[in-house]
Parts: C-alpha cells; sequence; structure tokens
C-alpha cells in the first residue's frame, strides 16, 4: 500500500466504525422506547396490535431523530455566529 | 474492493504516509470527532424530548405536525437552559 491507500483504508474503517456505533445506540433507544410505549403489560405473546406498534413507533422515534438532529445543528450554527460558545 | 476492507493497518502502514496524507487525516479525525458528539448529543435529545413530545398512543409511523414543532421547541429550550447555566456559572466564579 501507498500512501493513499494507507489514508483512504484508515479512513473507511473509521467511517464504518462510527457509524455502526450510531446505529447501534439508535436501535437500543428504539427498543428501549418503543417496547416501554407499546407493550405496558406483557403477555403471553407479542399481540399483533403490538407489533404494529413497535414498527410504527420505530419509524417515528427515527423521524424524530432526524428532526432534532436537523434543529441541533441549525441551534448550534447559530450560536457560533453569535460566539455564544466563546464569550461565556 | 472488499479484500481490502479487511486489511489491518500496522505501524509499518503508518510510517508509509505521507506529510500531506497526514495531516488531511488529522483534519478528518478532527470533523469526525465533531460529527460524533453531534450524534451522541442528539441520541441523549431525542430521548428526553420523545417523552415530552410523542406522549400520545402511536398510531402511525409520521410525526404529526404538533410533534414535530414540539420537537424543536425541546431542543431550543434544551440549548437556552444550558446557556443559562452556563451563564450563571461564569458569574459565580468571579
Amino acid at each position: 500500500m501507498d500512501s493513499d491507500a494507507v489514508k483512504k483504508s484508515i479512513i473507511r474503517q473509521a467511517l464504518q466504525a462510527t457509524n455502526s456505533a450510531n446505529a447501534r445506540i439508535l436501535i437500543e433507544n428504539i427498543n428501549e422506547k418503543c417496547f416501554e410505549r407499546c407493550v405496558p403489560k406483557p403477555g403471553s405473546s407479542l399481540a399483533s396490535g403490538e407489533q404494529t406498534c413497535v414498527t410504527q413507533c420505530m419509524e417515528k422515534y427515527m423521524a424524530a431523530w432526524n428532526e432534532v438532529n436537523a434543529t441541533y445543528l441549525r441551534r448550534i450554527q447559530q450560536e457560533i455566529g453569535n460566539n455564544a460558545f466563546t464569550n461565556t | 474492493m472488499s479484500a481490502a476492507d479487511q486489511l489491518t493497518i500496522d505501524q509499518s502502514d503508518i510510517e508509509k504516509l505521507n506529510d500531506k496524507d497526514k495531516a488531511e487525516l488529522r483534519q478528518f479525525f478532527t470533523n469526525e470527532e465533531q460529527r460524533s458528539r453531534i450524534q451522541s448529543q442528539t441520541h441523549e435529545l431525542t430521548g428526553i424530548c420523545w417523552k415530552k413530545c410523542v406522549a400520545s398512543s402511536i398510531r402511525n409511523g409520521e410525526l404529526d405536525k404538533g410533534e414535530r414543532s414540539c420537537l424543536q421547541n425541546c431542543v431550543d429550550r434544551f440549548m437556552d437552559a444550558n446557556l443559562v447555566t452556563l451563564k450563571h456559572l461564569s458569574k459565580m466564579r468571579q
């Protein structure tokens, strides 16, 4: 491998590690939040209504994540513009 | 290039990096660190704001208008409260 290949390989592996860690945390949180919400009283099996709730909850949680991320990014950029973090 | 994905990087590979690529990697990791921080803060905020904003029972997979604006307000007010804390802290230090 030459310098460029080493660099690209490091970048690829780092991105893979970060992205899979991010996905893992998201799935863990979805499991926790949607189980809490959709299966309040666990029965002897997962009812079909509970299964539907879990899939809808998952989609909803991901939409919420994207909304929160977009708002947070906008706010950070705004605060950097205001120098809010450096002045305090 | 799946074979290249499997390659592990060892010390002798690191030594092959020229100065330009080293600088590029440093910049890459600085950016990645920031991206990671923002992502983990997003995870935390989503958990906090989910509790406050998605309270009714789940009937579909989309956010309704009220939930969406509640999430936006939740993030903004969290940041406001955060800044109040920081400002007060710097006052206490004086």
